[in-house]
C-alpha cells in the first residue's frame, strides 16, 4: 500500500515550448490544508492544469500520484473520478447547458448512482443555502453571465457537491468582496466538517494571505519561478502580509 | 443558365397532371403553377463545389405522383378554429379559403409552383378574430414510401387572434416531399407556426414558406430539419404593414450524408418594424449545409429593426457549413445586427467538463446539444422541444 496524499515530485511542466515549472515537490496529506503563495507569473495555475491534464500543459518529468495512483498516466476526467478537483480561476461559460443538469452529470460521474433524484436535489439547496445562493442559479446556463463573485460560487457549490479526495483551488479569493469571500470559506468550512468532505485534502493557491484568515493552513509554500523556495507554517503567510514576496526573492538569491 | 426536366419528363409531369382538378385546386390553377415551376429558376446558387446535388434540375419521378397520397391527422382541440383539408375548407369556406391561398410569393417561387401543381395533402387553419388558443393545432403529414407527397398549409388569422400551429412530416422512404405554407394575418395577430421534419434518410424533401402579417401583427417560422437526405427550405416573411413583427428560427444538423440548404428572407417593406432570426446548425460525418439569410430593408422602411444571429458547429473535419448572411440596406434610419460564426467545439468548455469527470464523449454532446438550446427554446410546447431533443442527441449515436 503506497502513501496516502496528492504527492508530486520533481515536476516539471512545459506550455509552448517554454518551462514553467521547474521540479515541483510537494505533498498534500489527507484532511491538511497546504497554502501555495506566490506573485503572478510564478507557475501556480501552471500546476493546477498539470495536475488536471489540461491538454496544453506538458509533463516533461516527475510524477504526482493520488493516494498512489500515478494521476499523469489518467485522462482529465480519470483524475476528477480518482477524487482530484480544481477551482478554476477563470471557469469556462458553456451556454445551453443548465447548472442542475451540469452537476447532476458531474455528480454522477464522479459519484455514479449514488443519491436518487430527490435527494440529489435536496443537497444542491442545503450547499447552495451555505453559499448564499438563490435557487434560479440551477435554471440559468453554466457560468453564462455570471458575474465573477457568481462564478466563484459556482465553483465552490462544485467541490461541495462533488466531494472529492484532493482538491486546488486556483485563486477561488481573487475578485471576491468580503461577504462572497466570507459565504466561500463558510463552504469550505462546512465541507470539512461534513461527511463526505471529512479527510479531504486542499491545496490553496493565492497571492493574498486575505483568504488564509478564515482557512488556517496547516502548511504554506511560497513559488517563485516555477520553484518552490520556501515552505513554513500560517507565520510565513503572516511574513508575505507584510513584507510582500520582495524580502523572500533577496534571500533566496542570497543563499543562492 | 436556366434548366428544366428534360421534355420527355416534363411531358410525364403534364400528363400525370391532368388527372388533378378539385374544388381547392382547379387544374387551370394546377397547369399554370406547373408551366411556372418548369420555367422559373430556384434562385439558389449551387452552394459549393461540395454539394453533389443540382438544386435547378430537382423533379418528382412521374410514376410516384398520385392524386391520393400520403396521410395527414389533425389534432385540434379549440372550438373556436376552423382546423380542416383544404377540399373541406374549399366546400365549406370558399371566401376564407379565397383570401389566403395564394396571397404569398409562394407560388411565384420555383418549388412553391410545383407544390401547388401537384397538392395533393392540404390543411386550411382559420383563427377568427379575437381567438386565443393555448393548445397548438397539430398537423401530421405522413409520407409514404417511394411516393411524391405535396402538402399544402394555409393558415388565415383574422384580427386580434393567437394561435400556434405544429406541422410533423414524417414516414417517406425513398419519398419526394414538396411542400407550401402561407400564412396571412389581420391587424395584431400573433401566429407561431413550427416545422419538425423528421423524415426517412432516403427522402428528399423541399418546403416553400411563406407569411404576411398584418398591422402590428406578429408571425414566428421555426423550423427543426431532421430527417431527409436532402433539404430545401425557404423560410421568407414579408413584412407590408407596418408595426409587423418577424422572428425566423432555423436549427439543422446534417450527419452521414445529409444535405440541407436553408434561405431565409425577412423583407421589410414599409417601417416600423423589427425582425429576429436565429439559425443554429451542427454538421458532423459527411454532412453538408448551406444557409443563407437575406435580410432586406426597402428605402422607405426607415425605423426597421432587424437581427440575423447564425452559428454553425462543425463536428467532423469532412463536414462543411457554408453560412451567408446577405443584408440590403436601403433606409438610413434603421437597426440592422448581424452576427456568424462557423467552428469547433471550444477546447476549453470540453477540458473544463472533464476536470468534472465527464468523459470527453460526453462533455462533446453535452455542449454540441447545449447549443442548439437557444433555438430549441423558440419552438413551442414542451413535447415538442423534447421531440426535437431527442432526435438532436440521436445524432451522435
Amino acid at each position: 500500500m503506497s502513501e496516502p496524499g496528492l504527492r508530486i515530485v520533481d515536476l516539471h511542466c512545459r506550455v509552448a515550448g517554454k518551462e514553467i515549472l521547474k521540479g515541483i515537490d510537494l505533498a498534500v496529506e489527507p484532511g491538511k490544508v497546504h497554502a501555495l503563495m506566490g506573485p503572478n507569473g510564478s507557475g501556480k495555475s501552471t500546476l493546477a492544469f498539470s495536475l488536471t491534464g489540461h491538454p496544453q500543459y506538458e509533463i516533461t518529468q516527475g510524477s504526482a500520484r493520488l493516494d498512489g495512483e500515478d494521476l499523469l498516466a489518467l485522462a482529465p476526467d480519470k483524475r476528477a473520478r480518482a477524487g482530484l478537483f480544481l477551482s478554476f480561476q477563470y471557469p469556462a461559460a458553456i451556454p445551453g447547458i443548465k447548472v442542475a443538469n451540469f452537476l447532476h452529470a458531474a455528480r454522477q460521474a464522479v459519484r455514479p448512482g449514488d443519491l436518487a433524484p430527490a435527494k440529489f436535489r435536496a443537497l444542491l439547496m442545503e450547499k447552495m443555502d451555505v453559499l448564499g445562493m438563490d435557487p434560479s442559479f440551477m435554471g440559468r446556463y453554466l457560468n453564462d453571465g455570471f458575474s465573477g463573485g457568481e462564478k466563484k460560487r459556482l465553483e465552490m457549490l462544485q467541490l461541495a457537491v462533488l466531494a472529492p479526495k484532493y482538491a486546488v483551488l486556483d485563486e477561488t479569493d481573487s475578485g471576491l468582496d468580503v461577504d462572497a469571500l466570507k459565504d466561500v470559506c463558510d463552504s469550505l468550512t462546512a465541507l470539512r466538517a461534513g461527511d463526505e468532505g471529512r479527510g479531504a485534502g486542499f491545496l490553496i493557491i493565492t497571492h493574498y494571505p486575505r483568504i488564509l484568515q478564515y482557512i488556517t493552513p496547516d502548511v504554506v509554500h511560497v513559488m517563485i519561478d516555477g520553484r518552490i523556495v520556501m515552505t513554513g507554517g500560517h507565520d510565513l503567510a503572516d511574513r508575505i502580509e507584510r513584507e510582500g514576496y520582495d524580502t523572500i526573492r533577496e534571500e533566496i538569491a542570497a543563499i543562492a | 443558365m436556366l434548366k428544366t426536366p428534360d421534355s420527355v419528363a416534363g411531358e410525364e409531369l403534364r400528363e400525370r397532371l391532368s388527372a388533378f382538378d378539385d374544388d381547392a385546386f382547379t387544374g387551370e390553377r394546377r397547369s399554370l403553377a406547373l408551366e411556372r415551376f418548369f420555367t422559373t429558376p430556384s434562385g439558389r446558387q449551387r452552394p459549393g463545389p461540395y454539394w453533389k446535388i443540382d438544386i435547378e434540375t430537382l423533379s418528382p419521378s412521374p410514376p410516384s405522383i398520385a392524386k391520393a397520397s400520403g396521410s395527414v391527422l389533425i389534432d385540434n382541440s379549440n372550438a373556436r378554429l376552423i382546423a380542416c383539408d383544404l377540399a373541406t375548407a374549399a366546400r365549406e369556406h370558399p371566401a376564407l379559403l379565397g383570401r389566403a391561398l395564394g396571397a404569398t410569393r409562394v407560388q411565384a417561387t420555383k418549388f412553391g409552383a410545383l407544390a401547388t401543381a401537384f397538392q395533393n395533402a392540404g390543411v386550411f387553419v382559420y383563427v377568427p378574430a379575437d381567438a386565443a388558443t393555448d393548445e397548438p393545432v397539430v398537423i401530421t403529414y405522413n409520407a409514404p414510401d417511394g411516393a411524391s407527397l405535396f402538402p399544402y398549409t394555409i393558415v388565415l388569422a383574422e384580427r386580434g387572434a393567437r394561435a400556434t400551429v405544429v406541422e410533423r412530416l414524417e414516414g417517406g422512404a425513398e419519398a419526394f416531399v414538396c411542400g407550401a405554407t402561407e400564412i396571412v394575418t389581420g391587424e395584431g395577430a400573433e401566429i407561431t407556426y413550427a416545422g419538425c421534419q423528421q423524415l426517412a434518410a432516403s427522402a428528399r424533401v423541399v418546403q416553400t414558406r411563406a407569411a404576411l402579417p398584418g398591422r402590428d401583427a406578429s408571425v414566428a417560422w421555426a423550423c427543426a430539419e431532421l430527417g431527409a437526405g436532402l433539404t430545401i427550405t425557404d423560410l421568407s416573411v414579408a413584412i407590408e404593414r407596418p408595426g409587423a413583427e418577424a422572428r425566423i428560427t432555423a436549427l439543422f444538423f446534417p450527419k452521414g450524408s445529409q444535405h440541407v440548404d436553408v434561405v431565409s428572407t425577412v423583407d421589410h417593406v414599409v417601417g416600423e418594424s423589427t425582425s429576429q432570426t436565429i439559425v443554429k446548425s451542427a454538421a458532423v460525418d459527411d454532412g453538408q449545409a448551406r444557409y443563407l439569410g437575406n435580410i432586406r430593408i426597402a428605402p422607405r422602411a426607415q425605423g426597421s429593426d432587424a437581427s440575423l444571429r447564425d452559428d454553425a458547429l462543425l463536428l467532423s473535419a469532412r463536414a462543411h457549413i457554408d453560412s451567408v448572411p446577405a443584408l440590403e440596406i436601403g433606409a438610413n434610419d434603421v437597426k440592422a445586427f448581424h452576427g456568424a460564426t462557423v467552428g469547433a467545439l471550444d477546447a476549453d468548455q470540453i477540458f473544463y467538463m472533464e476536470t468534472r469527470g465527464i468523459e470527453r464523449n460526453a462533455a462533446e454532446r453535452m455542449i454540441a446539444l447545449g447549443f442548439f438550446e437557444p433555438a430549441i427554446a423558440h419552438f413551442p410546447t414542451d413535447a415538442l422541444r423534447a421531440v426535437i431533443r431527442t432526435a438532436l442527441a440521436a445524432k451522435f449515436s
